[in-house]
């Protein structure tokens, strides 16, 4: 389980997360909706250690994770598959893969194991294991950072917009793909403007709006039409 | 043409190409480097220089064999580029890509200043191998401390491809110079990866600097300026960030150097070469094997 509380986050003096509070939970699929511009992002890539937060806490199984690095963030299993997928555009499918493994080289075998899952998961990369990872398609490439994810054995997969740019046909097969996941019992947390698609899948949701948590709860619990529009325009007038 | 003229050209093409091997290697670590960082080290020429002093300096203090005056200096090279890393780059902000490439042009001189107070300006003998050796082939004579030469260069490449593509090591440097945010969510600490990569540079500049001082037999602060200029010549040419393209660009200029010298003289020789330069940046600026886009 992971709690975020009270989690501020700005760039230089203009603050985007101003105060989150969410938990994830084991074993479930958590969505967080929201407009443009609601610090959905900002939130993934504070969660990843990338941005540095300016206050609040994050804690896995009650264990403060804010002033950790970003590699060790990967080594407590909290693995982030980044918007527009972020793949190693002149490095082989394969390759790529044994990066995400990257927090576990030394393990070699279980390595070669978790190689050999993910591509009996996703054929296609398999199809394509020797070729330049910038050559696949944007579906593909998407796959390809998913796989990747998985290589690193995440207790958490945090995913950012992962229908980002991608063809409604490609999008489906992408949430059927967590959809899986999900139900092999993973712990997803999925960012996600697509928020018709994300409720379809997920079993809490929160919704972001300027920075701040301003509504969650079951899917099937609230007005799905008011909530989309909420997700997709944001209620709360712009101050 | 004329038989013995075709003969010389010839013989220069070969020495150049030899000689090339060195300018390959400067290229290279400039091209690593950048890879990673996406920034140019103008220090690099002056570190390996500095390094190339230390081996002598070892041999100085207690005699050493050639072969381990060239591999004091490839180390001393490596250790002065974890501090040009330090100094110039591991702090300075990276929202300020000019602060990193001012620091490196201030190291740049601050080493040469140093080398040039320690070694009181004078040139010392460096140590070869091979020197009396020869094979002739016909009429072209290949000298055997430039075999030497050749030899460890390309040693040196072979041991690099094999760490880039065959360890993790190497993986964890092709991944951040290709994405480097997404090197980061691999679980790759980027900031070790850098530093490494400043130190695998070094120890290719040190080796570049010791078989050229090798080849001349001489050691002396003037060749930090040409490792430097040669070395981005190499990378424009060749591509920056282009591995390859820094060892077609290095074997380039060695070979044009040489024919050039031998058609208009040793003063002329640099001119032609600084002309090649300009000639590649007006048409083909990416260079030879340069990736014309950008990157995010």
């Amino acid at each position: 389980m992971l709690e975020i509380r009270d989690l501020r986050t700005s760039y230089g003096k203009i603050a985007a997360l101003k105060g989150v509070a969410l938990d994830i939970k084991d074993g479930g699929l958590t969505c967080l909706l929201g407009p443009n511009g609601a610090g959905k992002t900002t939130l993934i890539w504070t969660l990843a250690a990338i941005l540095k937060a300016q206050s609040g806490s994050i804690r896995m199984d009650g264990e403060e994770l804010i002033g950790a690095k970003p590699h060790q963030i990967v080594s407590k299993g909290i693995v982030t598959v980044p918007e527009n997928r972020l793949v190693f555009p002149e490095m082989s499918v394969t390759d790529n893969l044994f990066a995400g493994a990257f927090s576990r080289r030394a393990d070699k075998i279980a390595v070669a194991q978790d190689l050999e899952e993910v591509l009996q998961r996703f054929p296609r990369l398999r199809e394509r294991a020797n070729q330049d990872a910038g050559t696949l398609s944007g579906g593909e490439q998407q796959m390809l950072a998913v796989a990747r994810a998985l290589m690193a054995r995440p207790k958490i997969l945090l995913l950012d917009e992962p229908s980002t740019g991608l063809a409604p046909i490609i999008v489906e097969e992408i949430f059927e793909i967590i959809g899986a996941l999900r139900d092999e019992g993973r712990t997803i947390f999925l960012v996600e403007q697509n928020a018709n698609m994300a409720l379809e899948y997920a079993d809490d949701f929160y919704l972001l709006e300027q920075g701040l948590v301003t509504f969650g709860g079951k899917p099937g619990d609230v007005d799905h039409d008011e909530l989309i529009q909420r997700a997709y325009l944001g209620t709360r007038k712009a101050s | 043409m004329d038989y013995y003229f075709f003969i010389d050209l010839i013989q220069s093409l070969v020495d150049g190409l030899l000689f090339g091997t060195t300018y390959a290697l400067i290229g290279i670590g400039f091209t690593l480097i950048f890879g990673v960082m996406r920034k140019l080290n103008l220090a690099y020429g002056a570190a390996a220089l500095a390094g190339t002093y230390v081996g002598l300096a070892a041999a100085f203090v207690t005699p050493l064999p050639p072969i381990l005056v060239f591999f004091v200096s490839a180390l001393g090279s490596g250790i002065i580029g974890y501090i040009v890393y330090l100094g110039c780059f591991r702090y300075t902000p990276s929202s300020h890509p000019m602060a990193a490439l001012l620091a490196s042009v201030g190291m740049l001189l601050f080493i040469d200043e140093l080398v040039i107070h320690l070694s009181h300006g004078m040139p010392y003998p460096y140590p070869s191998v091979l020197r009396n050796a020869e094979i002739t082939l016909g009429e072209i004579w290949i000298r055997g401390d430039m075999l030497f030469v050749f030899g460890i260069c390309v040693l040196a490449m072979v041991i690099l491809y094999w760490l880039l593509y065959r360890t993790s090591l190497g993986l964890a440097t092709r991944a951040v110079s290709q994405q480097p945010r997404a090197a980061q969510l691999c679980g790759i600490p980027t900031g070790q990866v850098n530093a490494l990569t400043f130190v695998i540079s070094g120890v290719l500049g040190g080796t570049a600097g010791a078989m050229t001082a090798a080849a001349v037999g001489v050691l002396s602060p003037i060749i930090a300026m040409s490792l430097t200029t040669k070395g981005l010549i190499v990378v424009v040419i060749g591509g920056l960030g282009s591995i390859p393209g820094a060892i077609i660009g290095g074997l380039m200029v060695g070979a044009a150097e040489n024919v050039f010298q031998l058609l208009r003289g040793v003063t002329e020789r640099d001119i032609y070469v600084m002309l090649l330069l300009f000639i590649f940046l007006t048409l083909r600026p990416g260079g030879l094997f340069g990736n014309t886009e950008g990157r995010d």
